[in-house]
């Protein structure tokens, strides 16, 4: 019952926003856009727009960038067990042979 | 079907990976070092560093990768990210010494590129071997 519901909960969210992004609509005026295209290259010396702003102009914009995968690689050792663990505890508990270690390189 | 061989087993693959190796490394640090001239940069050429990883896992699926090292790696050249900008950037340094803006978007590249390819490593590392062995796949 709580997978369904959290099922059901995702999907409404998902059309949620879906529907406030398609709805809602503003055409800004793309002063930084003209701005960027003509400076870039005296303001920072890059032939390449894009390294001009992930570096430069956005930069607090890549650090926290770099820091979300961090965070996803703690997160990910946080919830999955090492594999040293693993063995670790195979040899202190022997587990009786499964089906899954049987199958082991069959795909 | 004993004859047929996992991809560990393949004296053809080993040779091919072994072969391509130095070049996949040789081509990220490209990728990376050339990412304010050309498309790419740190994010792009680290996810081909990281690609050096996925390919030894195939021809040699051993868990002897200290991931932990690797991790610890990682957060030093996180670090060092978030230090080098807020030194230099963010000061003003850069901007009154145009000479070392090159200097400045090579070596964030460099940071970025090492940073990306060493965390997706892990992250290939990790999940490859989270149920204690490696898979290998029959050719």
């Amino acid at each position: 019952m709580r997978y369904i519901a959290s099922a059901v909960f995702v999907i409404a969210v998902f059309f949620v926003v879906t529907s406030v992004t398609t709805r809602y609509s503003a055409e800004l005026d793309p002063f930084m856009y003209d701005y960027m295209i003509e400076n870039f290259e005296d303001d920072t010396h890059a032939k390449n727009a894009v390294a001009a702003i992930l570096l430069d102009y956005r930069m607090y914009d890549t650090m926290f960038e770099a820091l979300i995968l961090l965070t996803a690689i703690i997160g990910m050792k946080q919830f999955l067990p090492g594999a040293a663990d693993l063995r670790a505890r195979d040899e202190s508990e022997p587990v009786p042979q499964t089906e899954s270690t049987q199958e082991h390189g069959d795909e | 079907m004993s004859d047929v061989l996992t991809a560990d087993e393949s004296i053809i693959l080993q040779m091919v990976v072994g072969l391509l190796y130095p070049f996949m490394l040789l081509f990220g640090f490209y990728v990376i070092l050339n990412g304010h001239y050309t498309p790419g940069g740190g994010f792009q050429g680290g996810s081909v560093l990281a690609s050096l990883f996925v390919a030894r896992y195939v021809v040699y699926p051993v868990d002897d990768t200290d991931t932990e090292a690797l991790h610890s790696i990682q957060r030093v050249f996180l670090a060092l990210i978030v230090i080098a900008p807020s030194a230099v950037l963010f000061t003003g340094v850069v901007a009154r010494n145009p000479q070392f803006r090159s200097l400045y978007l090579t070596t964030m590249d460099v940071l970025i590129g090492v940073q990306v390819g060493f965390g997706l490593g892990v992250a290939v590392l990790r999940f490859a071997f989270f149920q204690g062995v490696g898979k290998t796949w029959h050719l």
